[in-house]
């Protein structure tokens, strides 16, 4: 019992002028530290964030090349006469 | 490639902060006249040392931006001086702390070193708007480096001018009057500064190294066609 | 005389010309100083001013009229086109700094020939302060020159330009500030004049004005490329 009440009466840090001083200007260096280092968290989500697009646009790109070389001939770009001949669309169609 | 060295860098600043903060609580000795308050001294005079630095950095960066034209200069320079913003806002705060645990002022105006710190901080926090203020690109690159030339060389200037303004003087603790630093205290502090000087190093790298990844990503899209991204900043200057 | 000399002189004597047939900024900056005069009279409540008060009331005055000039320092060139003329020129480019830093040092002059004597004449007890406050006035000037053009030539391309000069040359000006009003000070002080320190302060101010002469000199090129 008397050591606990030993333990409970020591001050944290040493009562002495500037104890409470020094553990504030030690806070407050950690806490820039650490709001440092929160802002470049935000900014690693970020890029995280725009790496995964760019991932998906390349992955869609890459699929669509995969199926054009998949069925050879067929997709390429000749039109056919019927097709020159048939209205196009927006293209003759607008002002 | 700007995290290469920067595992080993940061390793190196959280040993080297281990071994200060247990040198400071364990070994170094308490000091005669201002007790258990003059612990801040192993922070603060390195924050504001490893600051003022860090500006003088940011200039030489600055100075070569210029004489090379290479815009990767001016991203150096930029975080240099951003970094050592950061650091002398810590330096003052704690500035002030010890201020009014010593004084029982939170701020004082006859105290040389503190007043210069605070005018040398104005000035570089001029620098934001100053740079969001030019539009061009090219233009605020060169601008910002003719600012960080000019507020580098204003550093010693200033500190100079106001050391000789002002007859008290500031806890002199490197020349007290027994006529210096005893040698535990000494190798305390000198652990403490390569500490901060270590970890402006690492911070420097590692707010490279994510502006680097940013513009790598901005590559990536253009190379791709894709929608751009969010607008990035009007002033950071990109790393490629 | 070499080209540059020439293009300083020419570039001088435009600027000088046109403040003379325009009168822009030589009357605002002294009307400005002496209404200041007044409201610091009332401001401060005290209609006599000694020692480090009157140093202070000077000094912050002949600060803020000159940020009015240096504002307008480069508003010229730049809705004109005279930077690019500069740039073209097969001159060095250095000589608009210089004659533009000399140009706002006569402007200074003329304002402080004006501004001291009304200061004297509102505030102080004698004029025996004014002789030996011309030598840090003369200083001052060159110092204020110096950094007010090359802070003025950059803000002039920006925009807000009216609020870059004051905000970036304020903390600049600080070490000259405190040179000037620690030499000032103790010349007007109730029991006399003293020189004490003058000789320091002046070196301070002399070294001030060095170093950013000097800066200024080497950086205006990279100031003016396109």
């Amino acid at each position: 019992m008397g050591v606990l009440g030993w333990i409970v009466a020591t001050p944290a840090v040493p009562n002495d002028i500037g104890g409470h001083y020094v553990a504030a200007a030690y806070i407050v260096f950690i806490l820039l530290l650490l709001i440092y280092v929160a802002i470049m968290a935000a900014k690693l989500a970020r890029i995280e964030k725009g790496l995964g697009e760019v991932a998906e646009i390349a992955e869609a790109r890459k699929a669509e090349a995969d199926a054009d070389q998949a069925a050879p001939g067929r997709g390429s770009e000749e039109p056919s006469i019927s097709d020159s001949l048939a209205p196009h669309g927006s293209r003759g169609g607008g002002a | 490639m700007y995290g290469k060295g920067l595992r080993p860098l940061s390793i190196a600043t959280v040993v080297m902060f281990a071994v200060t903060l247990s040198l400071v609580f364990f070994y170094a000795p308490i000091e005669a006249d201002q007790g258990f308050l003059q612990k801040i001294f192993y922070l603060h005079v390195p924050l504001a040392i490893v600051s003022l630095c860090g500006f003088v950095i940011g200039g030489i960066f600055a100075v070569l931006h210029l004489r090379r034209d290479d815009p990767r200069w001016d991203a150096y320079s930029y975080v240099a001086i951003h970094i050592s913003v950061i650091f002398a806002v810590g330096g003052l705060i704690t500035g002030s702390i010890w201020a009014k645990g010593s004084w029982g002022h939170w701020w004082v105006w006859n105290e040389p070193t503190l007043v210069s710190f605070l005018i040398v901080f104005l000035l570089y926090a001029t620098y934001y708007p100053f740079r969001y203020a030019i539009e061009d690109r090219q233009r605020q690159a060169r601008y910002a480096s003719v600012f960080a030339i000019t507020a580098g060389a204003f550093v010693p200037l200033n500190f100079l001018a106001v050391r000789m303004s002002a007859s008290l003087v500031h806890p002199r603790v490197f020349a007290t009057a027994e006529g210096g630093l005893p040698g535990s205290m000494m190798f305390t502090f000198l652990c403490a500064l390569a500490s901060m000087a270590l970890l402006w190093t690492t911070l420097v790298k590692f707010e490279l190294s994510a502006k680097s990844a940013q513009g790598q990503l901005k590559r990536l899209r253009r190379a791709l066609d894709a929608p751009s991204g969010p607008p990035a900043s009007r002033i950071a200057p990109e790393v490629n | 005389m070499t080209p540059s000399r020439a293009a300083f002189a020419a570039i001088l004597g435009k600027d000088l010309r046109t403040e003379l047939r325009t009168l822009q900024s030589l009357p605002a900056m002294a009307l400005f100083a002496t209404t200041s005069f007044v409201i610091f009279r009332f401001g401060l409540n005290r209609s006599h001013l000694a020692g480090s008060l009157a140093a202070g009331v000077l000094w912050v005055t002949l600060l803020f009229a000159a940020v009015l000039a240096i504002n307008r320092l480069f508003v010229a060139e730049r809705e004109e086109g005279g930077f690019d003329a500069i740039r073209l020129a097969p001159i060095d480019r250095s000589a608009l700094f210089t004659a533009k830093a000399a140009a706002l040092i006569v402007y200074l002059a003329a304002l402080e020939l004006v501004a001291v004597p009304i200061f004297a004449l509102f505030f102080l007890s004698s004029a025996a302060s004014l002789p030996p406050l011309i030598l840090v006035l003369a200083l001052a000037d060159v110092g204020l020159a110096a950094t007010g053009t090359l802070i003025s030539s950059m803000a002039v391309n920006s925009r807000a330009r009216d609020l870059l000069v004051p905000l970036v040359l304020l903390p600049l000006v600080v070490p000259l500030m405190i040179a000037a009003t620690a030499a000032t000070e103790p010349l007007m002080l109730l029991g006399g004049v003293s020189y004490h320190r003058f000789g320091t302060w002046l070196m301070i101010l002399g070294l001030y004005d060095l170093i950013f002469a000097l800066l200024g000199y080497a950086v205006f090129d990279f100031l003016l490329e396109d």
